[in-house]
């Protein structure tokens, strides 16, 4: 291939690219006009609406390109990134989020005139950031993508000028965000190191031929602390325990606003690159046999540079049975593979693949069997998130308990629900070797968490927030006889926390519901124990809450403020947010539905 | 037939709706002085339209019940060949007869059958319970599990007991309407007195009333219309959750607080067998379906089979046995066995009839059905008598009898919709609902346990003397009548009784209701003479009494009790032939009939006849309201009719004789496996002969002889004692003191319970509380903050009793380890990075020790 292909390859590799990036590009626009007007007209164009208008653009975007990816699995920009329904489904979730953030801001009034546009470019950069996350294909678009979030987080977290919790908690931030991302970083090089790629397809591919081969126990110790290293990073995005420090502190120092923005969108971004990463080294699409060690790294090295193009998802994802071109022959080589002699999936139906009539069931003995070299290193994620999930889940709710600082309680309830949602992973993942389009079907159980708690955080987030401008105190006791002067409002907010609790039936309990069997359907009994257990601790101090603002006597000579539900932007904005939860807590089906879709193309 | 389940679920919601509206601006529209009333009453009346127009619309589709000859076809052969009054061997003979009767095709015909156009007018269709209609409107289906939902099981079962309850609850509204009235304004409880010696003035409570008891119909109508065991749970807690909320409807007076407290808490105890019997159900047939139900599976429609096709697994629809004694189970998917025709019919019907799949049903992965496989007939037993627990409950049943007396403190309409008509006989609904899925052995338990109480109740009823409480108890004994009719087979002839009685004993509710509204006393020994003062009142309840007593001229007309007591006679003296080992259980069934009469009149006598006791009283009686009367007579003139089966000519499809009436549509409902009897026993030596035998002429004129010849006894000692005053009743108790004073004191029950249950839980708790309190003492001795901070906490709450102390000591433990956790987050960023460091190279060292790098492959 001369030069000149390859630059007009690489030129119509990227205009093609660019048309699946609409939201993305939106959203730089916008990020463009928001320094731009400011410059330019000063005060007269409102800061917020640009930001409104741009996020409400690109998620017009984001819904259009749900049909045209539909039932396709696109890589873009020479393999950086791929575009599916998957990612789709987070973009949509996540410029939502923009919308609603973008109004919520607009009403709780974090940012002053001043600093909206500085605020609001750091918000969509970040967003931007997060898209990117949830479609990294490539190894190195990982660790940019989480440092494109993270970096203006932190200066989000430190947007309250003059206040010293609100500095400190971004200087937390931002060191320990270096600190993790450091460690990242050298797990990242590591695994590239092993497997001799970085385009996470093909690194999936190389490691199942890598643990075909029977890796020595150096090589697996690599392999291994380079997963967990890797897992440190995202578990920082995610604060899983003990990688959370960072969030209690910052929650409480930082805006109502900006822990809305953290715990929902970052979070839900972060568990999606979780998948996006577990199911790339858990995964591999194409059977590839074993080859000498020695080829191996040309091999991949080949893959590595193979030109992008859209590989179109031939799978029939109903009875995980996927159909490969080269099937026939690759169950001819088998037979006189050494190594794979006493693997179990070795049976009579490889003998018969010259037959045309038994070619049908070839493919899926020789899916099971490459899927089957990635076994251990599915056990090992899985292990690995679960782990982590069932110690995030019960820090996160015991150090909820004794909090005081609603934000604080917040917090931790973040964390926990962290843990919920990496349950959903840790149980989906084995399921990959038994049948994909069941491990499938519990990826979407994740999806569909995510969304529910998007209306469930960022209402409680939204709450806070309005009643911080109402009475300038974050502090739980606060709260206390509530219910007398703000009913609607009460009856809102305990909505909420019944649902970030998980009792039917509102959609934390769906979602929650989903996840468990999970758990349930991979056999992982003891976490789903352990999950079951957090629920119920989780229950006090939830119901704490309600309690101080449903039964507890406000201080002496204190006066509960009035929060009227109906006759105020804020209630209808919290009325709004609240009527989701209450809905797919009874008519899941359809939401559930959408995020099936959304996973039936992660594992072709 | 496709509207009916959307109209008869319009009909459950329509008081939800009038509930959440009443519960939102019942407040606001108490001080705009609109009446709520009219929001709950309207809504009752438009459930009972859609009801009255499901029965239309039913009958339409399904034609009149048919009478087909039974006595000359079926009967006859060993009806009246002499082996009723064999013995032993001649009830094995019987059921011989019984099985080489039925084993030849199209022998159905002999029974009152529906005939059911969908499936060619078959009347094999009636037997199997396959015209029912049943699927889910909304369910879940779990990954991996099978599906639950909220369904509906409509049957001729079903519709009767929408209109009948809708139009109970109907006059009962109206009813409160004016006995309530008083709560429309500022109360003053004259029962209740305060500290400082005045009495209690609180605001009127009329909305919440209307309010709860639309929420009880809802639940009452959701528990009738329920499609599987799982929501009748639930319902079922929700009626007993109202229940609650009305007994206790007056919370300020102790006595009504407490029998709140003592109904819902002895419910619970019968719950709680239900549960034993729904785990038992699930463990047996991993579904909770009555019906066989379409679902989506593996991608194509089937039908899935209901817990009765399952459970009703022989030819005949027996419960089937293996030969090492395990119970058959029918297939989960009915088509899948191609062999059983019966099944296909079943499947068949059901495409018809089918509703639009769920949204969740049409997932990808559909719905699972795990396929059950044979289990030991002891679970089922433990099955139907853990749900026949629940039953026991709610229907007040011996030994949980008691609650249901006291539950007589709630407002009178209560009483009469909730305590007498409805929710109770839920019970014994649920029984015949259940029915196929009962073993001889559990239904031999429940005839036993029917014909206690009714024996008990009845003798109590004799010397109570607040007027509500004699019904209460009347109650009780009928509840006991039912149940003793269901468990000797009699299944028609239970839930005949239950819709009967159900008119007449609401009509006696609220006639005494206006009692005591008028009289402001309870006491019967205060009344007197008071027809002259109320006659509207005094001769509804006249009516009343005499339909309870099952007054009629023999084999020619009677008031409702009349035909329903002469069935579960008949049918007692039919069993008892078969079983002579159980004679019992007919003279239990005609003392009955006949202390039922003497108590009923008594209280008539004692309220309305001879000279007033008290003066006072007398003078201030006056007739109630219209708002009030005119229920009355309308339940009245029902009370007198709804026993009658009207001819309505012959079918012109099969020339058969139709008839309309409630037993003859109840016939149309009979369970599956059902038409020849219950079957016979396994472990215990019990035959169930078919109902229809009952009808045999010569059992037939036995039991009305029986029946009026008990009910006329009854009345005579009435008569005598209370209304010519003859015998003194006085004179009489202090003769039997003894016996007097036992059935006074209710059988000692409550004592009993007090010692048995109540007083050893208070020692057993406080001894463990005290050992608690030592043992944590000791810990305390030995340990460090943190068990203090623990056993600190722990120790203060211990005193408040010992539930509450072990919940808390839970949370106090997870309160320290929390605080503990809390230390950790120090705030110090030094700290935090290293333990980014700390916190990868721990993670490393237990996945490396948990050997997952070592031997990953």
């Amino acid at each position: 291939m001369g030069f000149h292909d390859q630059i007009s390859s690489l030129v119509e590799d990227t205009q093609r690219s660019l048309a699946m990036f609409g939201p993305e590009l939106t959203l730089c626009g916008t990020i463009v006009l928001l320094l731009l007007s400011r410059l330019i007209l000063g005060d007269r164009l409102s800061s917020t609406l640009v930001a409104f208008a741009g996020t409400v653009v690109a998620l017009i975007f984001a819904l259009f390109s749900w049909n045209e990816i539909a039932g396709t699995s696109q890589e873009a920009f020479t393999g950086m990134l791929v575009v599916d329904t998957f990612t789709v489904f987070f973009r949509i979730f996540l410029m939502a989020f923009g919308v609603l953030f973008v109004i919520f801001t607009w009403r709780s009034g974090i940012p002053d005139k001043e600093d909206a546009a500085d605020f609001y470019t750091l918000a969509l950069g970040s967003l931007l950031g997060m898209c990117l996350m949830v479609s990294a294909n490539h190894l190195l678009i990982v660790f940019l993508a989480v440092e494109m979030a993270s970096v203006p987080s932190y200066v989000l977290a430190g947007i309250l000028k003059g206040r010293r919790k609100s500095s400190e908690a971004a200087l937390k931030f931002a060191v320990y965000g270096a600190g993790a991302a450091g460690i990242m970083l050298y797990g990242i090089s590591l695994i590239a190191g092993i497997v001799g790629t970085v385009h996470l397809p093909s690194a999936g591919q190389s490691l199942a031929n890598i643990m075909a081969n029977d890796p020595s126990g150096g090589v697996l110790w690599v392999l291994g602390l380079g997963g967990l290293m890797i897992m440190v990073g995202l578990a920082f995005k995610l604060s899983a325990v003990p990688f959370h420090f960072w969030a209690p502190d910052v929650f409480e120092g930082a805006a109502a606003e900006i822990g809305g923005f953290l715990s929902v969108a970052s979070k839900a971004a972060a568990i999606g690159l979780l998948v996006r990463m577990a199911v790339g080294f858990g995964y591999a699409e194409e059977p590839q046999h074993a080859e000498p060690v020695a080829q191996q790294a040309a091999s991949q090295q080949a893959l590595a540079d193979q030109s992008p193009g859209t590989n179109a998802a031939a799978a029939n994802p109903e009875d995980g049975v996927f159909v490969s071109t080269n099937s026939a022959q690759d169950g001819a080589q088998q037979p006189s593979d050494n190594e794979q002699e006493n693997t179990s999936e070795q049976t009579p139906a490889n003998d018969g693949a010259e037959d045309d009539g038994a070619a049908a069931e070839a493919p899926s003995e020789d899916a099971a069997h490459t899927a089957d070299s990635l076994a251990p290193v599915r056990t090992y994620i899985s292990y690995l998130v679960g782990l982590l999930a069932a110690i995030t889940c019960t820090f996160g709710n015991m150090a909820a308990y004794g909090q005081t600082n609603i934000k604080r309680l917040l917090a931790y309830s973040t964390i926990a629900h962290a843990g919920y949602m990496m349950f959903a992973v840790a149980g989906a993942l084995p399921l990959i070797g038994t049948s994909t389009s069941n491990a499938e079907y519990h990826i979407a159980s994740l999806a569909f968490y995510v969304v529910t708690y998007l209306f469930m955080n960022l209402t409680a987030f939204a709450i806070v927030a309005f009643m911080r401008n109402r009475t300038g105190s974050e502090e739980i006791s606060d709260y206390a006889g509530l219910i007398r002067t703000s009913p609607g409002l009460v009856v809102c907010f305990s909505i909420i926390l019944m649902s970030l609790i998980g009792l039917p039936p509102l959609a934390g309990f769906a979602a929650k519901y989903v996840v468990f069997s999970t758990l349930a359907e991979s056999g992982l009994m003891l976490l789903l124990m352990i999950g079951a257990i957090n629920t119920v601790i989780s229950l006090f101090y939830y119901l704490r809450v309600v309690k101080a603002m449903c039964l507890e006597e406000p201080a002496e000579g204190q006066q509960p403020v009035t929060f009227p539900i109906w006759k105020s932007v804020d209630g209808w904005f919290v009325l709004v947010l609240t009527l989701p939860v209450v809905v797919f807590g009874v008519f899941w089906g359809p939401l559930h539905d959408w995020a099936l879709a959304a996973c039936r193309d992660l594992l072709p | 037939m496709d509207y009916l389940p959307t109209i008869l679920g319009a009909a459950v919601l329509l008081p939800l709706i009038s509930f959440v509206v009443i519960v939102l601006f019942g407040a606001a529209m108490r001080k705009a002085h609109v009446p709520t009333n009219y929001i709950a009453t309207g809504a009752i009346v438009g459930s009972f339209v859609l009801s009255f127009t499901a029965m239309c619309i039913w009958l339409s589709v399904n034609g009149m019940p048919e009478v087909h000859e039974h006595h000359a076809e079926h009967a006859e052969p060993h009806g009246d060949s002499g082996d009723h009054d064999a013995e032993d061997h001649g009830a094995d003979d019987h059921a011989a007869d019984d099985h080489a009767a039925n084993s030849t095709p199209g022998d159905g015909s002999q029974f009152i059958s529906l005939q059911d156009e969908t499936t060619g007018g078959s009347s094999e269709n009636a037997h199997h319970g396959a015209d029912a209609l049943a699927d889910d409107w909304y369910s879940i289906s779990p990954p991996g599990m099978p599906t639950i939902g909220i369904g509906y099981y409509i049957d001729t079962l079903t519709v009767v007991m929408f209109v009948m309850v809708t139009f109970i609850a109907s006059c009962i509204h109206f009813y409160a309407a004016g006995y309530m009235h008083e709560e429309l304004h500022d109360v003053t409880d004259h029962e209740v007195t305060l500290a400082d010696g005045k009495h209690l003035h609180r605001p009127g409570r009329f909305h919440r009333f209307f309010q709860y008891l639309s929420l009880f119909c809802f639940s009452m109508l959701g528990l009738v219309i329920a499609g599987n065991v799982l929501m009748v749970f639930v319902f079922w807690e929700l009626v007993g959750v109202c229940s609650y909320f009305l007994i206790g409807f007056y919370i300020e007076r102790k006595s009504a607080s407490n029998a709140a407290n003592k109904a819902f808490i002895m419910n619970r105890v019968g719950d709680f067998g239900m549960l034993i019997g729904l785990a038992a159900v699930w463990a047996c047939f991993g579904t909770f379906a009555f019906g066989d139900m379409e679902v989506e599976h593996e991608g194509e429609h089937v039908t899935q089979a209901g817990l009765f096709s399952m459970v009703r697994s022989g030819p005949h629809h027996e419960i089937e046995t293996t030969d090492d004694g395990l119970v058959e189970v029918g297939p989960a998917i009915a088509h899948a066995a191609a062999g059983q025709e019966e099944n296909e019919q079943n499947d068949a019907t059901n495409t018809e009839d089918g509703e639009a799949e769920d949204g969740e049903g049409e997932s990808a992965v559909g719905a699972v059905i795990k396929e059950p496989s044979n289990f030991a007939y002891g679970l089922l037993i433990v099955a139907g008598l853990g749900i026949f627990c629940g039953c026991v409950g709610k229907s007040a049943q011996f030994p949980l009898q008691t609650w249901l007396p006291d539950a007589m403190e709630g407002p009178t309409p209560v009483s009469a919709l909730v305590h007498s008509a409805t929710m109770v006989a839920a019970g014994v609904y649920l029984v015949g609902r259940f029915y196929p899925m009962f073993t001889p052995e559990v239904l031999l338990i429940i005839a036993y346990v029917g014909g206690i109480t009714l024996f008990m109740a009845a003798t109590i009823a004799i010397t109570a003397t607040d007027i509500k409480r004699v019904l209460a108890y009347s109650t009780v004994s009928q509840l006991g009548y039912m149940m003793l009719a269901l468990g000797i087979g009699g299944w028609v002839a239970g839930l005949f009784h239950l819709i009967t009685h159900a008119f007449f004993k609401s009509l006696l509710f609220m006639c005494s209701g206006s009692v005591i509204h008028a009289c402001h006393t309870n006491e019967m020994t205060e009344m007197g003479g008071l027809r002259k003062k109320m006659p509207w009142t005094a001769y509804t309840m006249l009516v009343g009494c005499l339909a309870i007593a099952g007054a009629g001229v023999p084999f020619v007309i009677g008031l409702s009790g009349y035909y329903s007591k002469d069935a579960i006679i008949a049918q007692a003296i039919s069993f008892t032939n078969v079983n002579p080992a159980h004679k019992v259980l007919f003279f239990v069934a005609a003392g009955g009939a006949a202390i039922t009469a003497f108590y009923m009149f008594r209280l008539w006598f004692m309220t309305f006849a001879g000279k007033p006791r008290d003066q006072h009283v007398f003078d201030h009686a006056h007739e109630s309201p219209k708002v009030m009367y005119v229920p009355l007579v309308v339940l009245a003139v029902l009370a007198v009719c709804v026993g009658w089966s009207i001819p309505m000519g012959t079918s012109e499809a099969t020339g058969a004789e139709q008839q309309l009436g409630v037993s003859a549509l109840l016939e149309t409902a009979r369970p599956v496996g059902t038409v020849d009897g219950a079957g016979t026993g396994v472990d215990w030596e019990v035959v169930y002969p078919a109902e229809a035998d009952s009808h045999a002429e010569e059992i037939h004129i036995t039991a009305t002889m029986v029946a009026f010849g008990t009910a006329v006894a009854g009345f005579l000692l009435a008569f005598v004692m209370y209304g010519l005053r003859r015998i003194s009743a006085d004179e009489v108790a202090k003769q039997f003191a003894p016996v007097h004073g036992f059935l006074r004191n209710k059988w000692y029950f409550d004592e009993l319970y007090h010692i048995l249950f109540f007083k050893p839980t208070h020692f057993v708790a406080k001894l463990v509380a005290r050992f608690d309190r030592r043992a944590i003492d000791w810990v305390i001795d030995g340990t460090a903050k943190v068990a203090r901070k623990v056993s600190d906490t722990g120790d203060a709450i211990i005193d408040k009793g010992l539930i509450d102390g072990l919940v808390n000591l839970m949370a106090g433990w997870i309160y320290s380890v929390a605080s503990w956790f809390r230390n950790v987050q120090t705030g110090k960023l030094r700290q935090y990075v290293l333990f980014i460091v700390l916190g990868t190279v721990v993670l490393f060292v237990i996945i490396e020790y948990s050997s997952f790098l070592g031997s990953g492959h």
